[in-house]
């Protein structure tokens, strides 16, 4: 019997270390390729319907331009923001992946064996925020790039226009991604915060689901909802993604803002505590 | 080393570790002794910095665990059989693991082996038995070949062999100079491991010696059996000797050794049935601790040596 090492480890601990240990083990669960493939399933699916819906709604009513309230069909961004519709989905399916990556280190104890490996509790923070960034990214932008080439030639079954060098897909690509990134990292802090997935999920769920709701009832008795349900995440990750579907008067730089402030936010606050509490 | 320094640990208005200051020395194994909800785990969570103390502090080696650059070199931990995701290979959660801190995959396959978790590497933790878990803490712990280890309950629901091997490893770790930390409900499973021995109850340290000073410090007990009992009794009554009838034939004597009790016999030509010391036992010793700590409030002076 043994216990001794054949090589001495130098065994120290980098924050590049611990990103390997948290995609060693993110990439070993089932939990996250099943939500990874339904975000892309789901994104593409709807993406693909609603363009094909629209499309035959538009052909089988002959010329819409000339119709109140449908001028918007042939128009160059159309197409290209129904690539989006599905957005709030991916969004949701992340963002879960998010609240995962952090409560399932305390619904199953693995947080005792992650932070006696990493001491720095902010260091394991922001490998996981790097590694949920970078998945939801590049699965958002694999998503958004398989969504385009289905919707490509059904939209060009029924002459909609749509261009991936358009503004208009540029924006569902790039800005989408952001959004659901966005969602990805409240995820990442509502899991830091609550300890708890079905809690987690629910939260998640109630920001993006449930608020908007709320809100719009609100807002057809008051004034300052409206003033607030620009602000959800919903709302501003939705407004750069498609502003056509989606309208608000904030500027873009007044959308990026809120954005950052509810990625920055609910991070550093699960931050703060995450070096205050106990770990159980 | 672990030096604890008035570490006290209070969750709302309980005190779980109360004012605790003790030393665990490298080169032995020091057991950590106590009831359950004593305090041992609380204690061990604040030394690798899962638990914050309310007041005082730890140091391992000198410096907070918190701020360690190689703490899985450092300090190798077992603190609950199942601090691992439910869904992970044991393969996958030592990787991890030794991912962290840059140590290679061959001393993963080494602690599978060492652990004799190398057949079930590929299955799921979550279908794993008590004792299968503990091992995988285990392997976990000795994963970066620690100066340091520290293991809470190591050999809960382990088979005798893995019992016996867990006190060998404990054993030749302090050989090799490590420090060694290990806590237990049991006094009998600390009696063959432990050099030194910290008992804890109700938060407090209620002693902290080598091991032998727990069964030396009592009185001689000793069952005696004889026809004439009552001659025996004459003879060995005395200064600083209790006699205590136990029936008609048997008597407990405390104070004099067997070998004295048997000379007096043999000088007043009494016949003995049975002379029987009464091994004063680490389990002894450890219930007449506890109790003490049980009843701390209403008897704050603690008694020690009086026996059975």
């Amino acid at each position: 019997m043994s216990n001794h090492l054949a090589t001495a480890p130098h065994g120290k601990v980098t924050l590049f270390g611990v990103l390997r240990s948290e995609s060693i083990r993110f990439f070993s669960l089932n939990s996250t390729r099943i939500l990874v493939l339904l975000a892309i399933v789901f994104y593409v699916g709807i993406a693909a319907v609603a363009t094909w819906g629209i499309g035959s709604l538009s052909a089988s009513m002959g010329d819409t331009d000339q119709m109140p309230g449908m001028e918007g069909l042939s128009a160059p961004g159309f197409a290209a923001e129904l690539i989006g519709s599905g957005l709030v989905f991916s969004q949701l399916i992340l963002g879960v992946l998010g609240v995962l990556l952090f409560s399932g280190e305390f619904t199953t104890g693995s947080a005792v064996s992650t932070f006696l490996a990493s001491p720095r509790r902010l260091r394991v923070l922001a490998a996981k925020g790097i590694l949920i960034i970078l998945l939801t990214a590049v699965v958002q932008i694999i998503s958004s790039l398989l969504a385009f080439a289905i919707s490509k030639p059904i939209a060009e079954n029924y002459q909609m226009n749509l261009e991936f060098s358009s503004d208009a897909f540029q924006r569902v690509l790039w800005y989408g991604t952001l959004a659901v990134t966005m969602a990805a990292l409240i995820g990442l802090a509502l899991g830091m915060l609550l300890r708890n997935s079905a809690g987690g999920i629910t939260s998640l769920a109630a920001l993006f689901f449930v608020l908007p709701i709320i809100l719009s009832i609100l807002t057809t008795l008051t004034d300052w909802a409206q003033d607030i349900a620009k602000f959800t995440p919903d709302q501003l990750g939705m407004g750069l993604a498609t502003p056509a579907s989606v309208v608000t008067d904030l500027e873009t730089w007044q959308q990026l803002l809120g954005v950052a402030g509810w990625i920055v936010l609910p991070l550093v606050l699960g931050a703060i505590l995450l070096t205050k509490r106990d770990i159980k | 080393m672990i030096q604890a320094e008035q570490l006290t640990k209070k969750y709302g208005g309980k005190t779980v570790v109360d004012n605790a200051s003790f030393t665990v020395q490298e080169g032995m194994v020091t057991g950590f002794l106590g009831p359950n909800g004593a305090g041992k785990s609380t204690t061990m969570r604040m030394i690798v910095g899962l638990a914050k103390p309310t007041s005082g502090e730890v140091l391992v080696n000198g410096h907070d665990f918190k701020k360690s650059r190689h703490p899985l070199t450092e300090v190798g931990t077992l603190l609950e059989a199942k601090s691992v995701h439910k869904s992970l290979t044991p393969l996958a959660h030592l990787r991890a693991m030794a991912a962290t801190a840059g140590i290679p995959k061959s001393r993963v396959h080494e602690v599978l082996d060492l652990t004799g978790l190398s057949s079930v590497q590929r299955k799921k933790v979550g279908g794993f038995s008590l004792g299968m878990g503990q091992r995988l803490g285990i392997a976990t712990a000795l994963l970066g070949d620690p100066q340091v280890l520290i293991l809470d309950e190591p050999v809960n629901g382990l088979d005798p062999e893995g019992v016996a091997w867990v006190r060998n490893l404990a054993r030749q770790q302090a050989a090799d100079g490590k420090t060694v930390f290990i806590s237990s409900h049991l006094m009998s499973e600390m009696a063959q491991t432990a050099d030194h021995l910290i008992v804890i109850g109700r938060g407090r340290i209620m002693a902290d010696a080598p091991i032998t000073e727990f069964i030396d410090n009592g009185l001689d007990q000793t069952i005696v059996r004889s026809a004439d009992i009552e001659i025996l009794m004459n003879a060995l009554n005395g200064e600083g000797i209790q006699l205590r009838r136990i029936d008609e034939h048997g008597l407990e004597v405390t104070g004099p050794d067997s070998e004295t009790i048997g000379r007096r016999a043999l000088e007043y030509g009494v016949v003995l049935s049975e002379l029987r010391p009464l091994q004063r036992t680490l389990e002894d010793a450890y219930m007449e601790l506890t109790r003490d700590a049980v009843e701390y409030h209403s008897n704050t002076v603690a008694e020690t040596g009086g026996g059975k």
